[in-house]
């Protein structure tokens, strides 16, 4: 009897995961090996190519536009993970320390931008930055002395695209921040306040330490969410002005869909992926490291 | 030179009073247990010495400083709290040695003191391990550790036990009671528990609803307390009492009383108050330790009871009753073990054991 009830409990189990594991293979793992075997063939978007070997890897590091690429990519990296961190953090620990309604009415506030879609987030800075009637010019022309269109000027496009990110995307790090800040107890305050600790000592030495496992969490997030930046280009800027905002998705999307290379567009996509995979290994082990120490 | 002293404290969150004008004087040196059923502010009223709640009127005064306003840091206090608050991410040695890192105490002071107050504790062999490492008892001493590295005039604590088992909570409360011994610093501790409270305190304040019910020594509360509420909450198990009516009152201090249990009998009591008038309300209370179980209508009024269930403890057994009109009334009994529960018993109340309260709970005898 018992081998046969064990057989049953068996399929009952392939039977509950095989959805799953159905739509696992068809939507993702298939088109994830597919992506991977293209790259080493000529292909166009549509339709098989031939075997052309490494060929599609030596042109990529022979193009330019891929190194401009990659440096931009991680230029708006460097402008968006850290300080949208830092920037989450400061304003969590300002909203936890009120109380009831405002701090969840002020929470909203903070949040609300991540709601938006990418399109209207585009729509409402190109209406604020506009440079004849933009509201945020005349504090431009107060800091530079004169208006600017800052889409087309390869100096302020990737920080403006970056600025924009952070204010769309902030929310939800200022809430994943505040519910670590509320699983502190106040009794720690309390007694490092009875110890005489200042609230500089009290942040230093007990409430950044209790954080960073969290702290660790959004940096790894962002960094691999702002490795695949691509829509807010794509609808500001378009890579422009003289491909200062030019990122490594947008290339994929010009050589797949704008110039129907499939082969050279995986290539340039498996890239990514390696790198995201080196870059968020690499700062998890060096942020678990810190934590240890 | 007083330890602590409190003057016509009050304390209020809006509109609302929690702490009606309280003043406790704690000598230098001296264990006073804050008690009373939660809510009474007595844990409002320890943070309130510690500078963690503000003080909305009178003056806190420790070693003959006001302090009322000044920061907790600077009040030379420390607090051992209920949750231990121990830092989970530092190591027991980094915990015991925070105030003196955060006041930037040379290392080999720090070293000094840390190990002096681990050898007191026995922890020298935690130092190094997590909080999460120790168990419930060790995470206390490393709590009453941190505690003492500061060498603070006043040593508050708040429920220090209530998180341990209760085989635990007895070790430590001894431990409690020898490190006073040893240190001999003024300690202020609240709790709920009044066993705690009898065992540990030189000095018992009993609080309710904000208000200072009386202050004494633990003896002092329990022979002598001043209302039906303190009569009620020092003693364990707690005292019985049963409602009568005064039937009528003498000149010679002594008046006449109908137990609403038993209307067929009145005693004679002398009562200090001469208030009362015939026809008033009045509370009997009687310890489970004065109860006579032998029928004597000469030292007191006798009441019938019909037992419930008995709780036998050994030593000890507790018979717990009703009488007709269902008041619950507990009656010790010592080295007598027949079983006397099967059928109804007819006490004795000895006049001299018991306590008299009027209709407000105020001690009239």
């Amino acid at each position: 009897m018992r081998p046969k009830s064990k057989n049953n409990k068996t399929l009952t189990a392939i039977l509950l995961i095989a959805p799953f594991i159905v739509c696992y293979l068809v939507v993702f793992a298939y088109p994830v090996y597919k992506m991977f075997a293209m790259s080493f063939t000529d292909a166009p978007l549509i339709g098989e190519g031939d075997w052309v070997g490494l060929e599609n890897y030596v042109r990529m590091f022979q193009h330019k536009l891929f190194y401009t690429s990659v440096y931009n990519t991680l230029y708006f990296v460097g402008l968006t993970v850290v300080p949208n961190t830092l920037i989450g953090l400061g304003i969590a620990m300002m909203i936890v320390r009120l109380n009831g309604m405002v701090q969840a009415g002020i929470l909203i506030l903070f949040f609300m931008p991540y709601i938006l879609p990418v399109t209207v987030v585009t729509q409402i800075w190109q209406w604020v930055l506009d440079q004849q009637f933009g509201v945020a010019q005349p504090l431009i022309e107060a800091v530079t002395g004169k208006r600017i269109s800052v889409f087309r000027d390869p100096l302020w496009a990737m920080p403006m695209v970056a600025l924009i990110t952070i204010w769309w995307t902030n929310g939800f790090n200022v809430l994943l921040f505040i519910s670590a800040l509320r699983n502190i107890p106040t009794d720690y305050y309390e007694a490092a306040s009875l110890d005489g600790a200042t609230r500089m000592q009290q942040f230093r030495r007990i409430t950044w330490p209790l954080l960073w496992p969290v702290t660790a969490l959004v940096l790894t997030l962002q960094l691999i969410m702002q490795l695949k930046i691509f829509d807010q280009i794509y609808l500001m800027t378009q890579g422009g002005p003289f491909n200062s905002t030019y990122v490594l998705l947008q290339l994929v999307y010009r050589e797949a869909f704008g110039r129907n290379q499939g082969g050279y567009a995986s290539a340039v996509a498996v890239a990514l992926f390696v790198l995201i995979v080196a870059v968020s290994i690499l700062q998890y082990q060096l942020l678990k490291a810190r934590g240890k120490s | 030179m007083s330890g602590v002293s409190l003057s016509n404290i009050k304390k209020a969150y809006g509109p609302i009073d929690v702490i009606h004008d309280v003043n406790i004087k704690v000598e230098q040196g001296e264990f006073v247990v804050f008690v009373g059923p939660s809510g009474c502010g007595k844990s409002t009223l320890l943070r309130m010495i510690a500078g963690l709640e503000e003080t909305t009127g009178g003056t806190i005064d420790i070693e003959g400083v006001d302090v009322t306003h000044l920061e907790a840091a600077k009040r030379g206090v420390s607090m051992v709290f209920q949750s231990y608050a121990l830092y989970p991410h530092l190591s027991v040695f980094d915990n015991m040695a925070f105030s003196m890192q955060i006041a930037r105490r040379p290392k080999d002071e720090i070293k000094q003191k840390v190990d002096e107050a681990a050898r007191i504790l026995q922890l020298e062999d935690h130092l190094d391990r997590k909080p999460s490492q120790l168990s419930g008892g060790q995470r206390q001493r490393v709590a009453i550790g941190r505690a003492i590295v500061r060498q603070p005039k006043v040593f508050l604590f708040d429920e220090p036990l209530s998180n341990l088992d209760a085989e635990l909570r007895v070790q430590m409360r001894m431990e409690i009671a020898r490190l006073h011994n040893q240190i001999g610093a003024t300690m202020i501790y609240v709790t709920h528990d009044q066993v705690e409270a009898m065992t540990l305190a030189d000095k018992i304040v009993v609080l309710k609803s904000g208000s200072v019910q009386q202050i004494g020594s633990p003896l002092d509360l329990y022979d002598n307390p001043d209302n039906q509420f303190v009569a009620g909450f020092i003693g364990s198990p707690k005292m019985n009492f049963l409602k009568g009516i005064v039937n009528e009152p003498r000149v010679d201090g002594k008046i006449t009383i109908t137990l609403d249990d038993a209307p067929n009998t009145t005693f004679d009591i002398t009562s200090g108050s001469a208030t009362l008038n015939a026809g008033d309300a009045v509370t009997v209370g009687i310890r489970p330790e004065n109860i006579g179980l032998e029928h004597d209508e000469t030292v007191g009024p006798t009441v019938l009871l019909k037992p419930e269930f008995t709780e036998e403890l050994g030593g000890v057994s507790y018979i717990h009753t009703q009488t007709k009109d269902g008041v619950r009334v507990t009656i010790e009994r010592r080295s007598e073990r027949n079983r006397i529960d099967q059928e109804d018993l007819q006490v004795t109340l000895p006049v001299r054991d018991l306590f008299l309260f009027d209709a407000d709970g105020a001690r009239l005898r």
